[in-house]
């Protein structure tokens, strides 16, 4: 009997090694360990043995039973640590499966970046409606009388208001810079903020011009605010906006809303400034203009010119989304098609 | 505008040897944009002289011949040709093998290869003017039909070989200005102007331009101005004896390079004197001028015939320049009229140097459609010191090349002269607007030589003599010396100065980080792409979604005639969006914040600013296959941007009238919680769905009101205990009457359960006609311990029971 539970031992703990998965160590516990198993159907004969052969026996029997057991759920634990959901290993190099779908607009995605660039510096952002007067479109921004951008072929007029003028002429802002008026007109000053907004020019269309585009205006009015403090703030927003030091450079610019005026251009990110189409070939790109806000306008606005004086640029927002993508064609901004926004998740 | 670089260098002192990029550059950064620096010498790269040696028949083409011709080489080269003017001797433009011309003046350049011409041997081509791009300075003379560019009167000493742009003396830099960048700078549009600023720049020195000289021999001619206040001055100077023919080749040339086109002496002597000083001046056949000149306003109903032939029926803002008696012969610093042009057979003219005030021009010019290079220069302001000299350039251009003329009267009005200004700028603002130290030698050594005069007290004030050049509205104020200061040392050689700001309290705009948190969940979250979509509405877009347009706003000239009106609601520009977009998805979600507009008077600022009223909404779009499903989805997401825009919630109901372009059985009103109805949602009608052309199954739309939305503090969900004991979940299917709605249900539920959920309806098989089932999911809670089966059984059938007294409620 002794031999046959060693027999028995022998042959479990090498069925149990030779077990593939659970399933067939459960069926094998069953075989040696269960209730008609072959260690219970040995004990029966246990009966016919002396006590002391009945002890001894007992004894190695209890001993095989939880030797077995062990090696059963050591085998267990064996084959957990090595399993695999897989039988076959799968094609791990199908791509992943696609997010929910929607985005924000590119432009806006630009927006908040300039948005959090600026709210880090605590300027506050500002938004005006689009419809406004010639008074704020024009007049109070130092434009001449007569001066051609008042023309209907320039700004979109509202119907039954284009012959009267100023107050009582309305159109669609051609500029953000009227609202900023409007701005101190109501804050005053000293004055820091943002405004980004979408601006409207009655002029033919093409891969570069737009009937509606977007412009970001900054302004801070301070005491003596010099313009090359002005120059260090653009830096700081264009580094901030693109992640790296963008080299910027300032130029002679005329804008009747600004003295002096300058023409604010970075160095084109699609070539590195090296000369492409997107840059006319000249390695930089004029993004903003920019300037001191014209005693004029000041005035306008109800601050005294000898006191305060200012910064303020005027970011070409599409300019700026096209330069960070590439994109080619300004008309795609307005174009409400998925094929292209859905790019720019 | 176009400079000549050439021709800046007669008036500056310029370094030698400047380069395309570095002229650009500086000039650029300092003055004005230079968009393109262009050498004409590269339009007949390659091209040489030739000498026809000998002409022979050719064997197989009656029009053509066979010409050897002296290339500068050793042996001749043989030359194919179809030219009617050729003959032995003749010196030719020939372009060899290897250079490139335009085939007969069209289509693109091509280059030469050696090529047999109906069997002959042909190395090139003998050129006509229109083959180099060089008709306007080789005009093709009316009665010849092929005739090639002959320079042996003009370049006789020309040898053969030599670089066709050599002996032309077509080297140089053409400067192509942005016309944009030249506004502000009425002195600019000339190039002794130009070469003023070079000269800044550079440091060179400008040369002074001829003085006019009456002769004392010279009579009077009666010149009156009858509104003063429109011509400033009018100077008129009559010579007898012209003789119109072509310029002298330089002249031509030189006005060629700058992109206007040579037409004979007396034309382009005025075009000269325009682009040498920005000075537009006029000549009139003597012989169509009757006593005089008398400048005044045009008559009610007056009419004029332009030089181009344009018949203009005129206003009586319109200026005119009339002989003395009184017969308009042009239109005042804008064009000639058409009967005064100057013919090869004109002898006597009379030579118009004047000044017009300049928003007068531009209200012609612009009415009537007709800007030249004239109006364009005075609408910008021109100092009336500017016609002296002018005066001086004509008067020594005439007598160098048609020393037959002779200057016979002259007269003028003077009816005002641009007045000089003086202004005190102090050293002081200057260094603190600037924002770096600006000495009074630096401010004068960047002013003198744009011809400022300076003048400093020894302290801290410099007063300052604008020139008349740049005194008609360019600089009046001291910031404007500011600009000129700073952009003659060159912004990029100021260092960057930290603002000294004081940093304030910290920025909080609620409403700004609402409109951020909306788009952002309703692109991140809800899966829709946020789009822009123009202000003005497609008429047909209008009529689909049944939009009124007596209360729309509308553009006095609108993009195209079927864009008139701005929108009064997203939904047309959104179903719009939605439509082209079907194309290409079957089921996508649109979102678009924007304004809308509708007539009203609105006076914020101002009494008398009327705007209309503006209102900032939100629009949604979603495309889909099942009506039922897309509708829940809008809903779903609709009642979820309260929680994440972090605003005042809000409830739906029917309230009011269907919007026009929703399905009868499916639309519902945004109410805020005071019971305002801030919104709609719907789905789009089957006949509205129809008419737009979508190629999706269902689209449903919402639109609500941004400026209504009231943000909140902050995030205003209160905490929830998490349940003590465990929650036990059912579902229940009932079947109920057609009209008992889920909120019926929901409500008749309320009190019995933890909470209900939704699940789904079913209609059909085992339902009876006018009955639907409905199934949903409840959660039970036991409030002093884990609920027994007995127990959960219990609130069952007191649930049942509740639905059935209350709704007729029977289990499936
Ligand atoms: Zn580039």
């Amino acid at each position: 009997m002794t031999d046959k539970l060693k027999e028995i031992r022998l042959a479990g703990l090498e069925a149990f090694a030779a077990a593939e998965t659970s399933d067939q160590l459960e069926l094998l516990r069953q075989q040696y360990l269960g209730k008609k198993g072959l260690l219970t159907e040995i004990l029966k004969g246990l009966g016919r043995l002396s006590p002391e052969e009945r002890r001894q026996t007992g004894q190695l029997a209890n001993e095989i039973k939880n030797q077995l057991a062990g090696a059963i759920e050591s085998r267990k634990e064996e084959l957990l640590a090595n399993a695999s959901l897989f039988v076959q290993p799968p094609d791990l190099t199908i791509p992943g499966t696609g997010m929910a779908r929607g985005g924000l607009h590119p432009v806006t995605q630009m927006c908040y970046d300039l948005n959090d660039a600026f709210r880090s510096l605590n300027f506050e952002i500002f938004s005006e409606d689009e419809i406004t007067s010639e008074l704020y479109a024009f007049d109070h921004l130092n434009f001449p009388p007569g001066h051609p951008a008042r023309e209907t072929m320039d700004t979109y007029w509202i119907e039954g208001t284009e012959s009267k003028h100023g107050a009582e002429r309305l159109c669609l802002r051609p500029h953000l810079t009227g609202g900023s008026v409007r701005y101190l007109q109501k804050h005053g000053a000293p004055a820091r903020f943002v405004y980004p907004g979408r601006v409207f020019r009655n002029e033919s269309t093409d891969s570069r011009h737009e009937r509606a585009f977007f412009q970001y205006e900054a302004l801070i009015v301070d005491r003596d605010f010099s313009f090359s403090s002005g120059l260090l703030l653009v830096r700081t927003i264009l580094e901030k906006v693109f992640g790296r030091e963008i080299p910027v450079r300032m130029r002679a610019g005329f804008f009747p809303f600004v003295e002096p005026g300058f023409e604010i251009d970075m160095a084109c990110q699609v070539c590195g400034g090296e000369g492409c189409p997107v840059c006319q070939h000249s390695g930089w790109v004029e993004v903003m203009p920019g300037g001191s806000p014209h005693p004029n306008v000041l005035r306008a606005a109800g601050l005294d010119p000898d006191v305060w004086s200012g910064f303020f640029i005027n970011i070409g927002l599409d300019r700026l989304v096209m330069m960070r993508y590439g994109v080619d064609d300004v008309r795609l901004f307005h174009s409400a098609d998925l094929r292209f926004l859905e790019q720019f998740r | 505008m176009k400079a000549s670089l050439n021709w800046i260098r007669t008036y500056a002192d310029l370094p030698a040897d400047i380069t395309a990029e570095q002229l650009s550059h500086d000039l650029t950064m300092r003055t004005v944009e230079v968009e393109a620096v262009t050498n004409p010498a590269d339009l007949v790269d390659g091209i040489i002289i030739g000498r026809v040696i000998t002409i022979r028949k050719h064997p197989q083409a009656d029009r053509l011949v066979v010409c050897d011709v002296d290339i500068g080489e050793e042996e001749t080269s043989q030359i194919v040709c179809g030219g009617t003017n050729l003959y032995e001797n003749q010196l030719v433009v020939v372009a060899p093998v290897g250079a490139s011309v335009r085939w007969h003046g069209e289509g693109q350049r091509v280059e030469l290869a050696a090529a047999k011409v109906r069997g002959v041997v042909s190395n090139g081509m003998i050129c006509a003017s229109e083959e180099l791009d060089l008709e306007d300075l080789f005009p093709p003379s009316e009665d010849e039909e092929a005739e090639i560019v002959d320079l042996t009167a003009l370049f006789p000493d020309a040898c053969p070989g030599q670089p066709l742009a050599d002996v032309l003396g077509l080297g140089d830099l053409i400067l192509d200005i942005d016309n944009k960048s030249l506004t502000n700078r009425p002195d600019l549009w000339g190039h002794y102007g130009l070469a003023r600023e070079l000269c800044a720049i550079y440091g060179g020195t400008l040369r002074p331009l001829p003085t006019y000289q009456k002769p004392e021999s010279a009579a009077d001619y009666a010149v009156s101005i009858a509104d003063p206040s429109r011509c400033f001055r009018y100077d008129a100077v009559v010579y007898e004896g012209v003789r119109p023919e072509k310029s002298p080749f330089h002249m031509r040339r030189l006005i060629w390079s700058v992109g206007m086109r040579p037409i004979n002496i007396i034309v382009d002597i005025t075009n000269y004197i325009m682009l040498a000083v920005g000075q537009p001046t006029h000549a009139f056949d003597e012989s169509h001028v009757r006593n005089g000149i008398r400048v005044r306003t045009a008559k009610e109903g007056e009419s004029l015939e332009l030089l181009d032939g344009r018949e203009l029926t005129l206003l009586p803002s319109d200026l005119l320049i009339c002989d003395g008696g009184d017969k308009a012969i042009g239109l005042a610093g804008i064009m000639g009229g058409a009967r005064d042009s100057i013919l090869p057979e004109t002898r006597n003219i009379v030579f118009e140097v004047a000044n017009f005030e300049a928003i007068g021009i531009r209200k012609t010019a612009s009415h009537h459609r007709v800007r030249t290079e004239a109006s364009m220069r005075f609408e910008k302001a021109i100092d009336t010191q500017r016609c002296d000299l002018a005066l001086g350039i004509a008067q020594q251009l005439l007598s160098e090349w048609q020393p037959g003329a002779r200057l016979v009267a002259a007269g003028a009005h003077r009816a005002r002269e641009t007045e000089s200004i003086e202004l005190p700028v102090s050293l002081q603002f200057l260094n603190v607007r600037s924002g770096c130290p600006i000495t009074a030698e630096a401010a004068a050594a960047a002013l003198t030589p744009l011809g400022f005069g300076v003048c400093f007290d020894g302290r801290d004030t410099l007063t300052l003599q604008v020139p008349s050049w740049r005194a008609t509205g360019d600089v009046s104020i001291k910031d404007d010396i500011l600009e000129e200061v700073c952009r003659m040392i060159g912004y990029e050689n100021f260092r960057y100065t930290p603002p000294a700001i004081t940093l304030g309290k910290a920025v909080r705009q609620l409403g700004m980080e609402s409109d951020r948190a909306i788009r952002e969940f309703l692109a991140y979250r809800a899966g829709l792409q946020e789009i822009f979509t123009y202000p003005w509405v497609d008429d047909s877009f209008l009529s689909i979604t049944g939009g009124k347009t007596d209360s729309l706003v509308s553009l006095a000239s609108p993009p195209s005639p079927d864009h008139h009106y701005l929108r009064g609601s997203l939904i047309p520009g959104l179903l719009e969006a939605t439509v082209l977009n079907s194309r290409y998805y079957e089921t996508y979600g649109l979102f678009e914040v924007a304004q809308v507009f509708a007539k009203g008077e609105v006076s914020l600022f101002t009494a008398e600013e009327k705007l209309p009223l503006q209102e900032r909404r939100l629009g949604l779009a979603l495309a889909g296959a099942e009506p039922f499903p897309l509708f829940r989805l809008l809903k779903g997401i609709l009642s979820q941007i309260p929680r994440f825009g972090r605003v005042q919630g809000w409830s739906f109901a029917p309230v009011g009238d269907k919007m026009p372009w929703a399905d009868r059985n499916a639309w519902l009103r945004i109410v805020s919680e005071d019971g305002t109805v801030i919104g709609s949602m719907g789905l789009l009608s089957p006949k509205a769905t129809a008419d737009s052309g979508v190629r999706v199954p269902c689209v449903a739309l919402a639109e609500l009101s941004l400026d209504q939305m009231v943000p909140l503090q902050s995030r205003d969900n209160r905490f929830e205990h998490l349940p003590l004991f465990p929650l036990v979940e059912q579902d229940l299917s009932i079947v109920v009457d057609e009209k008992i709605s889920w909120a019926q249900v929901s409500e008749a539920v309320s009190n019995h359960v933890h909470d209900a959920e939704f699940v789904e309806e079913y209609r059909g098989e085992q339902v009876p006609e006018g009955k639907k089932s409905l199934m949903f999911r409840f959660r039970l809670s036991g409030e002093t311990g884990t609920l027994t089966a007995e127990a959960i059984d219990q609130m069952r059938s007191r649930l049942i029971k509740k639905l059935k007294y209350t709704i007729g409620a029977e289990m499936r």
